[in-house]
């Protein structure tokens, strides 16, 4: 079985073909393409840009699968949640491959394909997910906990009520003046860092246990840096994201005092901390045989690291950096159970921007 | 008109009152105030308040850009933080949400003053200590 997935609903255009739910034949990502034409650091966040990018992605992934459209047994795309101008690029384009070549369309929620993910490269290594799972999706836009059966049905067990957890580490590393998606660039200085050099207090919240919650750290690391007069070291920091030449660790640590490594290990071990305390009772509270780590946060190496030594009652999967952070592959690969059903979707298959998993 | 609160609490039932009692049936909202500020925690209030979604169903749309909420929507929660360029702000379609018989609630939109319809409604907020936010409402050309 044969699946091209299509995905477009925030910033990435991507295309994929995957085999049997387990072998990726081709994994086309825009800002990945080479020969720089879509490889700039500006979001691809209008529908005009995946308007652009969408057929040569389509192409290039079935030309590095070496297939032909009609050797297809599918096309999937997403359809929520996401920015409905955006997904509907991805979705007409799948509609009309569909409509043309006689093929079965299958609407993939983008969460979903996060957790599929993770699925897919187990398969790969011949080893399976055991259910019930218990899904962490933390990335820019996500932060989730889900129960997945092995029907692949989810509940939802809990969520973040406002910034996800990729957001905090993004609008931290802006705020001290690193290059923006920061995330990454606070992966690298945390470990020269003290994690307990500042200590943040997480504030308790009412209702569900299982929820996340990041507004309040990132106005605590914000309330730091002002009560400190840090602007000279952030003004440094803001030059130095702003050459054209990709920063190096060493760069910034050159200009980053021990104080803001201590900040920033501490800010990093403070989210790792509250990601892992839910997903460990969560996973208790369903009886999980597997924890599953996914969405762009899974990339932070604290947090693999952290999860590694967390007391969890199952095995914790990650999916590898390519497959956290969004492209189709992982679109293809949750569509494979909803062919086997007969889950396809009709012509009047609409983007839904809010769509949930559950 | 100002108003002042002193936790996050009090600043969603803002947002219910003023999604109620002041803000206009239709047409744009704009929210400036720094990191933490309660931009989000307003937006939630305000789109129950409109009975387009419940508090917790209304996070932040910093990396997604545009939330929608109801079915039809009744309130857009847009975030336009991570742009850099009015030009990336108006390849978002933001005219067409404007137009649209629902409330468009838009944080971050300071920042390209120039994208916003004259009778836009700014809320100014600012931190005044602790938990403290003071709301500052007017209509643009006002300001």
């Amino acid at each position: 079985m044969l699946i091209l997935g299509i995905e477009s609903s925030c910033d990435e255009t991507a295309a994929a073909v995957v085999e049997d739910a387990c072998r990726i034949r081709s994994s086309v990502v825009a800002s990945q393409m080479a020969h720089g034409k879509y490889g700039g650091v500006v979001p691809e966040l209008a529908s005009r840009e995946h308007l652009r990018a969408i057929v040569p992605v389509v192409r290039e992934a079935m030309s590095r699968a070496g297939r032909e459209f009609g050797d297809l047994d599918a096309v999937a795309a997403t359809e929520g949640p996401g920015l409905v101008g955006s997904l509907l690029v991805g979705l007409t384009f799948a509609k009309s491959l569909c409509f043309v070549h006689r093929k079965p369309l299958i609407a993939v929620n983008h969460i979903e394909g996060h957790i599929h993910a993770v699925i897919m490269e187990a398969r790969q290594e011949g080893r399976a997910v055991e259910f019930p799972a218990l899904a962490l999706v933390a990335s820019g836009g996500h932060t989730h906990l889900f129960e997945v059966a092995p029907d692949f049905r989810y509940r939802l067990l809990g969520r973040t009520r406002d910034d996800a957890a990729g957001e905090a580490f993004d609008k931290v590393a802006k705020l001290l003046g690193y290059s923006y998606p920061g995330g990454p660039v606070l992966d690298r200085l945390a470990p020269h860092g003290d994690p307990h050099g500042v200590r943040f207090t997480m504030a308790k919240m009412k209702g569900n246990p299982l929820d996340f919650s990041f507004s309040g750290i990132k106005t605590a690391v914000l309330r730091w840096v002002e009560q400190r007069g840090m602007s000279a070291e952030i003004d440094a920091r803001r030059v130095l994201a702003r050459g054209d030449q990709p920063v190096t660790t060493e760069q910034w640590i050159a200009v980053t005092p021990q104080a803001t490594l201590d900040l920033i290990a501490s800010f990093q071990h403070t989210v790792v901390s509250e990601l892992l305390k839910r997903t460990v009772s969560a996973a208790e509270q369903i009886s999980a045989r597997s924890v599953i780590i996914s969405g762009g946060v899974a990339c932070n190496s604290g947090l693999r690291a952290a999860a590694r030594s967390a007391d969890f009652c199952a095995p914790v999967w990650f999916p590898s950096p390519a497959l956290s952070t969004d492209n189709a592959a992982m679109i293809a690969a949750a569509a494979f159970p909803k062919l086997a059903r007969g889950e396809t979707a009709g012509w009047d298959l609409r983007a839904k921007a809010n769509l949930v998993l559950a | 008109m100002t108003y002042t609160t002193q936790s996050e609490e009090e600043t969603i039932e803002l947002g219910r009152l003023l999604a109620r009692e002041v803000l206009p049936p239709r047409g744009v909202v704009l929210l400036s105030g720094n990191l933490g500020a309660g931009k989000t925690a307003l937006t939630k209030g305000i789109a129950e308040g409109r009975g387009a979604a419940s508090v917790e169903e209304v996070s932040s749309p910093t990396f997604t850009l545009i939330h929608e909420y109801g079915d039809p929507p009744r309130v857009y929660h847009v975030d336009l933080y991570r742009l850099e360029t009015p030009a990336q702000a108006a390849t978002l379609g933001l005219e067409e949400l404007m137009d649209r018989d629902a409330l468009t609630v838009i944080e971050w939109g300071e920042r390209f003053p120039e994208l916003w319809p004259a009778d836009a409604v700014w809320i100014r907020i600012e931190q005044a200590g602790g938990d403290q936010r003071i709301f500052r409402i007017a209509a643009a050309n006002a300001s």
